[in-house]
């Protein structure tokens, strides 16, 4: 199977911000709209939230714990309130709310296009895609740490696809790409008078990723064809605890339970959905009790499985998208780039 | 973005009509949708039910819709805190119900042919759907044998629909329970004991399969050895579905989504699965 093309890095020119435009134009979007972006929580996490003071929005950051996908697909979210009295029920009000995404990474990107593919799939949920309505992004570059490995997944830092602008730092302040018409008629609004864009090429640093898959990207179907029944399975699955983090924070995963909460009062109670993952032990159970994926390498291969060859094999795109987080939030510190590089060494011993 | 989006987690308030009690632990309940719309589903099919504060479960529909228009029958075992609720409720009561959901039975697959249906414990259900929509479209249908096992006899589902099937000539009926008791004076044994006997057209024997997840391999097996075509083997396969259009990913077998593609999967399809049966 061929995946679709890689991305082309396209940008119709830039404009050059020093470091107190910057903070103008972070105010200036504030004003227009939500501003999401990244924050500080404790000594070394960053949490995406909506920005208060332009001072704590964070441009270098590695990555946020919880992926975008909280906003449009949150950990906890009302479908219905019920009255049990009435035994009746209406629809929260599902209002679009105009936001503008700030300094956001391109595999961020590319998992809310994964999420956006799956919840127009088959039966269009309007939940999802109503909150989608209205979302601008800008991008930022970042500088790859221990657990990305974006370029592996074919997700280069400057892929700028579903951005308006793209922010490059550098030296003495920001280069602004201007990506889409969205992105230009920001910056006109912000200048209040007809932006004139350089197009002389620049260099940015070159950016390395310490982390690679051993195989091109095109090649990892054709080894998820083959490793249904590896040792691999196992062998990762020892330390592994099933606490289902990995699924909960990768911004791809959007497997969620439904339940009924019933207030205090006793009347009113709400049907809501949470994030749920197939690695937890519960996520298979059936209503006889029998459980389908009790074992935890079969949940791991379920797992990698949905990113790399089930969801792929319809949509043509890999469903993880290189932001590591998998890895670095995992209590047992299971590494799925070893995960992967393990099953392509067996494939390659065995051919 | 342009898309026809759909109120998908929103149920219809719907009457229950008549609540009947099959066995200890199972009831069947005949349901009416608000404004006395359709159902519109297809045998094997199934909808979400729910009550609030309890909670929603896919439960097969086990009426075929060439009996009434109107309403439709559920057949709903005890297994834990909603099913206990939905049976204290009585006539009159209301349960919201999404659906119809799942591909169901498809009727080509089985028309001219002779068909065989295996039905194990509360499998009868979902199969009886399609039991009655052959026996109502007789003509459409050469043999129409039924096979059916329970543990015991006090767990026999639909017992007078049973003797109606019994009493016809154009209907092969036989049955089995694991374990007998004082009055039973039928087979026992295990279902797939039923099947070694059948003296099928194999070429011409259409299979539909449901029961517990025990059960399939071994029926698999008995049907296999009765040189039954793999293409000739339907089986409708219990999952968790909880939200029955594709988006929860709870009822995944591999890549397949059961409330989507399945419950009714063809025996090769199932083969291909590694995590079905
Ligand atoms: S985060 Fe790590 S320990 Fe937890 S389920 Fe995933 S692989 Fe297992
Ligand atoms: S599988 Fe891991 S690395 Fe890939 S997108 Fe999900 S969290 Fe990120
Ligand atoms: S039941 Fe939710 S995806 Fe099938």
């Amino acid at each position: 199977m061929h995946l679709k093309n890689p991305l082309t890095l396209q940008n119709k020119g830039y404009v050059f911000f020093d470091s107190e435009t910057m903070k103008t134009f972070i105010s200036f979007l504030m004003n227009q709209a939500e501003l999401i972006a990244a924050h500080k929580k404790g000594e070394s996490s960053y949490v995406f939230r909506a920005a208060e003071n332009v001072d704590e929005v964070i441009l270098d950051y590695p990555r946020t714990i919880q992926p975008l996908k909280k906003f449009f697909l949150p950990p906890r979210e009302t479908l219905l309130n019920f009255n049990l009295e009435e035994n009746d029920f209406d629809v929260p009000d599902m209002e679009t709310k105009k936001r503008i995404f700030f300094g956001v990474h391109s595999y961020e990107l590319q998992a809310i296009h994964i999420l956006d593919y799956n919840f127009k799939r088959g039966n269009p949920e309007s939940n999802y895609l109503k909150k989608r309505e209205e979302s601008l992004f800008i991008g930022i570059s970042y500088t790859p740490d221990e657990y990305h490995f974006g370029k592996s997944v074919g997700l280069e830092i400057e892929k700028t696809e579903g951005m308006c602008l793209y922010i490059e730092p550098m030296e003495a302040g920001y280069y602004m790409f201007v990506v889409d018409d969205n992105g230009l008629k920001l910056l006109t609004e912000f200048s209040s008078e007809t932006v004139a864009l350089k197009t002389e090429t620049i260099k940015p640093q070159p950016k390395e990723f310490q982390k690679k898959i051993k195989y091109h990207y095109n090649r990892l179907p054709q080894v998820f064809d083959k490793v249904y029944d590896s040792s691999v399975w196992k062998k990762v699955s020892e330390k592994c605890v099933g606490c289902g983090t990995c699924n909960l924070l990768c911004p791809t995963c959007y497997c969620f339970d439904v339940r009924d909460e019933i207030e205090l009062d006793t009347i009113n109670g709400k049907r809501e959905r949470f994030w749920d993952g197939c690695m937890l032990n519960t996520f298979a159970e059936a209503a006889g009790g029998e459980n389908f994926r009790d074992k935890l390498h079969n949940r791991t291969r379920h797992r990698l499985f949905r990113k790399f060859k089930y969801i792929t094999e319809h949509s043509g795109e890999l469903s993880c998208v290189g932001c590591g987080r998998c890895t670095s939030f995992c209590p047992a510190n299971i590494s799925i780039i070893d995960i992967i590089n393990n099953l392509i060494e067996e494939v390659s011993l065995n051919s | 973005m342009e898309l026809q989006t759909k109120d998908l987690y929103n149920p219809s308030m719907a009457d229950i009509v008549a609540v009947e009690e099959l066995t200890e632990t199972e009831k069947r309940f005949e349901i009416q949708l608000p404004g006395d719309t359709a159902l519109k589903h297809k045998p094997g099919q199934f909808v979400e039910v729910s009550i609030f504060g309890f909670g929603e479960a896919p439960i097969s529909i086990c009426s075929s819709p060439t009996k009434r228009s109107t309403t439709f029958d559920l057949t709903i075992r005890k297994t834990g805190r909603l099913t206990d609720k939905i049976h204290l409720l009585t006539a009159g009561s209301k349960v919201g119900i999404r659906g119809p959901f799942g591909n169901g039975f498809n009727a080509s697959d089985f028309e001219g042919k002779d068909i065989l249906f295996i039905a194990g414990g509360i499998g009868l259900a979902p199969l009886k759907s399609m039991i009655d929509y052959t026996i109502d479209k007789r003509d459409d249908f050469k043999r129409i044998i039924i096979v059916y096992g329970t543990k015991k006899p006090s767990e026999i589902l639909f017992p007078s629909e049973i003797k109606k099937w019994q009493e016809r000539d154009d209907v092969e009926f036989y049955m089995t329970v694991d374990h007998a008791d004082a009055d039973w004076k039928g087979n026992v044994g295990v279902i797939t004991t039923l099947i070694p006997p059948l003296k099928l057209d194999e070429e011409n024997t259409v299979a539909a399969v449901v029961g517990p997840p025990v059960m399939y391999k071994f029926t698999a097996m008995a049907l296999k050895a009765k040189r039954l075509p793999d293409k000739n083997i339907f089986m409708s396969l219990e999952r968790r579905m909880k939200c029955g259009v594709g988006k929860c990913g709870h009822c995944q077998i591999n890549n397949s989504y059961v409330c989507q593609d399945g419950p009714v999967y063809n025996y090769l399809r199932v083969k291909e699965l590694e995590e079905a049966i």
